[in-house]
């Protein structure tokens, strides 16, 4: 998607350029410097690299802790999954109906799209149960207007020519869908799929700041409360971790599977 | 299927969707508490006090200056780091390989929690928290719009003078003209999806903190009337602001691309 620079392609050690072993110090440099900063400080104001690092291997072992990661995880998962379904299936609607673009693409995805995140957070506080539900239900309505954006524009960029030709070949209109339709599709729903994980962990997780009991975005409020900032760093480190972590193992062997038919 | 034959049926229906809604939301008063659902009319006058009460205009005004200063300050800081990292090679891997995917992948909330116990409840945190998310997608926009710089272009600049600096001003500057609205317009739109939350856990005025007031005293009308002023300034401020300045840039300075 991206044009590679000369540096991008300079991978194995032979080949490294001697910016990517300056980018490496100064990571180095950066730990070293708060470390030494942490020293001076009080923990409550920075904690050291090696509390924080032990902290977030608790978030990952500890089951006290990890109830919490896996608990963010799980429901970050969800929400993503049920806003591209949402978010696709608005999309195909406006494809099949074209009368409905006004409501949806004028009107709904405006609408969703300046919708404040935190104002969904303060809406469910109010009028649902706190609980696994009324957490989803955020995050999905956060996620879905990235999702209806993605999917729409490619649904609009599908090559007409392609669909025409393989209806010269079978009638089947579910076959040429699934076919010769949905692979077209797939580089805009790897997309979606991609900005909403992203904006899910950053930005989605203001649902668990209010009327929720467990994940990390609880429990980093709830260590900011009794000003335990290594908590909150461990747990900044950890959303790092799972991010890159979902885009390495899961997105990105999808797209590869997806984009090798 | 011709899209100008269903635009006004699409339309109509549209605005018959939304008058339905308005119905149905006035057919609720009185049925349903006003807590959960408060009547138009005290969120009408709720929404009305942004423009005469002093206080609330206040708020609405300090959510602006946040705005504001965020995104100038994440704007210059994500040039300078790009510029560096176009101009100064060596510096390239480590701000778009170390410092751009650790801001892209922190998470916003963390930022406006660490914010308040550094900075404590004020409006540097909040803008703290707000240039902290914005900087990364400064980075990353302008990067591709250096790298889709025509390199004859700056070839052609070199060939008609000397002055490097007169050929950036009356080469690069224009041709970044384009992606620099694109970016200002796409900031403009996440920095309204944090700024709130930032107020209502790190700010001491705003319109974050005027919503964290009004849920705790159930005044669910300001809450309302809140989320649809900001739904208000977001989509008049990308239609009448950001859109046309980005399809003007594009038209005066865009490439043939």
């Amino acid at each position: 998607m991206k044009p590679q620079t000369p540096v991008d392609q300079a991978s194995g050690l032979a080949g490294r350029s001697w910016g990517m072993w300056l980018a490496d110090a100064l990571v180095v440099l950066a730990i070293a410097a708060w470390a030494a900063g942490a020293s001076r400080l009080p923990d409550f104001v920075l904690p050291g690299p090696q509390a924080v690092g032990l902290r977030l291997l608790d978030l990952f072992t500890d089951p006290e802790f990890f109830f919490h990661t896996l608990a963010s995880t799980l429901r970050v998962m969800l929400s993503v999954l049920l806003a591209l379904l949402i978010g696709s299936g608005l999309a195909l609607a406006v494809r099949a109906l074209p009368v409905l673009e006004g409501l949806i693409g004028g009107l709904l995805q405006p609408f969703l799209s300046a919708f404040p995140s935190i104002g969904w957070a303060i809406l469910a506080a109010i009028w649902f149960e706190p609980g696994h539900g009324s957490i989803v239900f955020v995050q999905v309505a956060i996620l879905v207007p990235f999702c209806l954006i993605n999917m729409g524009e490619g649904l609009r960029q599908m090559d007409r020519e392609m669909l025409e030709m393989a209806t010269s070949f079978t009638r089947k209109r579910a076959r040429i869908a699934l076919q010769v339709g949905l692979p077209l599709l797939v580089p805009y729903m790897m997309g979606a799929l991609r900005m909403a994980y992203g904006v899910a962990w950053k930005i989605a997780l203001v649902a668990e700041l209010l009327g929720s009991t467990s994940g990390l975005g609880f429990l980093m409020l709830r260590a900011q409360g009794s000003a335990d900032l290594t908590t909150v760093l461990a747990a900044c480190m950890a959303i790092i971790a799972l991010f890159f972590a979902g885009e390495r193992l899961l997105l990105d062997p999808l797209a590869r599977r997806l984009g090798g038919r | 299927m011709s899209p100008a034959r269903v635009a006004p049926a699409s339309g109509l229906l549209a605005l018959a969707f939304a008058l339905a809604l308005a119905v149905a939301w006035v057919a609720a008063t009185g049925r349903v508490p006003a807590y959960v659902l408060p009547p138009p009319a005290e969120v009408g006058a709720a929404l009305l006090g942004f423009f005469t009460r002093a206080q609330r205009a206040m708020h609405l005004g300090a959510t602006l200056a946040h705005i504001s200063a965020a995104i100038v300050l994440s704007f210059v800081l994500g040039a300078a780091l790009a510029f560096a990292a176009h101009y100064a090679r060596w510096s390239a891997p480590a701000i778009h390989q170390r410092l751009s995917p650790f801001l892209s992948a922190f998470s916003g909330i963390g930022w406006t929690l660490l914010a308040v116990i550094w900075f404590g409840v004020s409006s540097l945190s909040v803008v703290f928290s707000i240039v902290a998310v914005l900087l990364p997608f400064a980075i990353v926009n302008l990067r591709e719009g250096l790298l889709a710089l025509d390199a004859e272009l700056t070839e052609m600049g070199a060939s008609f003078g000397r002055d490097p600096w007169r050929s950036w001003r009356l080469l690069v500057l224009p041709a970044l003209l384009p992606i620099t609205a694109a970016t200002l317009r796409i900031m403009f739109g996440v920095a309204w999806k944090v700024t709130l939350t930032a107020e209502l856990f790190g700010g001491g005025r705003g319109l974050g903190y005027l919503i964290n007031m009004a849920r705790q005293d159930y005044d669910t009308a300001t809450i309302f009337a809140v989320i649809l002023l900001i739904i208000g300034i977001v989509t008049l401020a990308d239609r009448l602001l950001f859109a046309p300045l980005e399809r003007l840039c594009t038209r005066q300075f865009g490439s043939a691309a």
